[in-house]
């Protein structure tokens, strides 16, 4: 989350003094743009793009983490790895899907039914956590 | 009007254990996803969070889960949508809300003066004073 952030500023930043520079000639300005736009602006972006759909980010696991810890209310010295399964952690199939909605409700997206059924740990969900948030912004 | 907007499409006869689990989760995610406006129309924000409802539901689901009759499930599920759907358009009342679902196992009369009163009692005495099985 904080990488896009970034790189939506340096974006903006790169745009506004080209067109602050002209605004006599409408085609000069194009031209600028574009070529603020081919240097700087859609390299970066897709790169960053690309970085954080891949792996979620760790304020994102951090969360994912917290809510499963209260809702199977979890004694705190048990370790919680990203890769610890729900059911090894003593969760049945509601308390799975409980900790689905809790998901849902602090991050605001909402899951399809199909793709509930395959989460079982803790990286699975804040993966889908971020596909989804990054749907739910470019829309 | 407002005769339940969630009539029940689905024909309510499951054939295994399995498409009766399904079924329960699905009534469960569409009970969790009415929470906010539940707690919109009955005002709730002051007197519990969508987390606490939540796991109030889950428990009452909790509490039927070893039945193993796909069409006693089935039962339950229909009682439990018609709940909803009573709930959701606004059938009920704020004090009905509170009553069932916010509060826990001491219910509405809750005697928080025992530690004042009584200051001596033991914890033999509490529990004796709360139920007969402990």
């Amino acid at each position: 989350m904080a990488s896009l952030n970034a790189t939506s500023i340096t974006f903006e930043s790169s745009l506004k003094p080209s067109i602050g520079s002209t605004q006599v000639t409408g085609r000069s300005s194009r031209s600028l743009i574009s070529f603020g736009l081919s240097s700087n602006g859609f390299p970066t972006l897709r790169s960053s793009r690309f970085r954080v759909s891949c792996s979620a980010t760790p304020q994102t696991v951090e969360k994912v983490c917290e809510i499963v810890r209260k809702q199977l209310a979890l004694p705190a010295e048990t370790e919680l790895t990203p890769e610890s399964k729900f059911t090894a952690l003593g969760a049945d199939s509601l308390d799975t899907v409980e900790i689905v909605m809790g998901l849902e409700e602090e991050f605001g997206i909402s899951v399809e039914e199909e793709s509930s059924v395959t989460i079982t740990t803790v990286q699975e969900a804040a993966d889908m956590i971020e596909k989804l948030v990054q749907q739910k912004d470019k829309a | 009007m407002a005769f339940t907007l969630r009539s029940v499409k689905v024909p309510p006869n499951s054939v295994t254990l399995e498409e009766a689990r399904s079924r329960t989760f699905d009534f469960f995610r569409k009970a969790c996803r009415s929470l906010p406006s539940v707690m919109e129309i009955y005002n709730l924000h002051d007197v519990a969070t969508i987390s606490h409802l939540r796991s109030s539901i889950s428990s009452q689901i909790r509490k039927n889960a070893h039945i193993t009759n796909p069409k006693v499930i089935d039962m339950l599920l229909f009682k439990g949508l018609e709940e909803l759907n009573n709930i959701a358009e606004h059938a009920k009342q704020r004090h009905h809300i509170i009553g069932q679902y916010v509060l826990g196992s001491e219910g509405l009369v809750q005697d928080h003066d025992q530690d004042r009163k009584d200051p001596g009692a033991s914890k033999f005495l509490k529990n004796f004073y709360t139920s007969n099985y402990f």
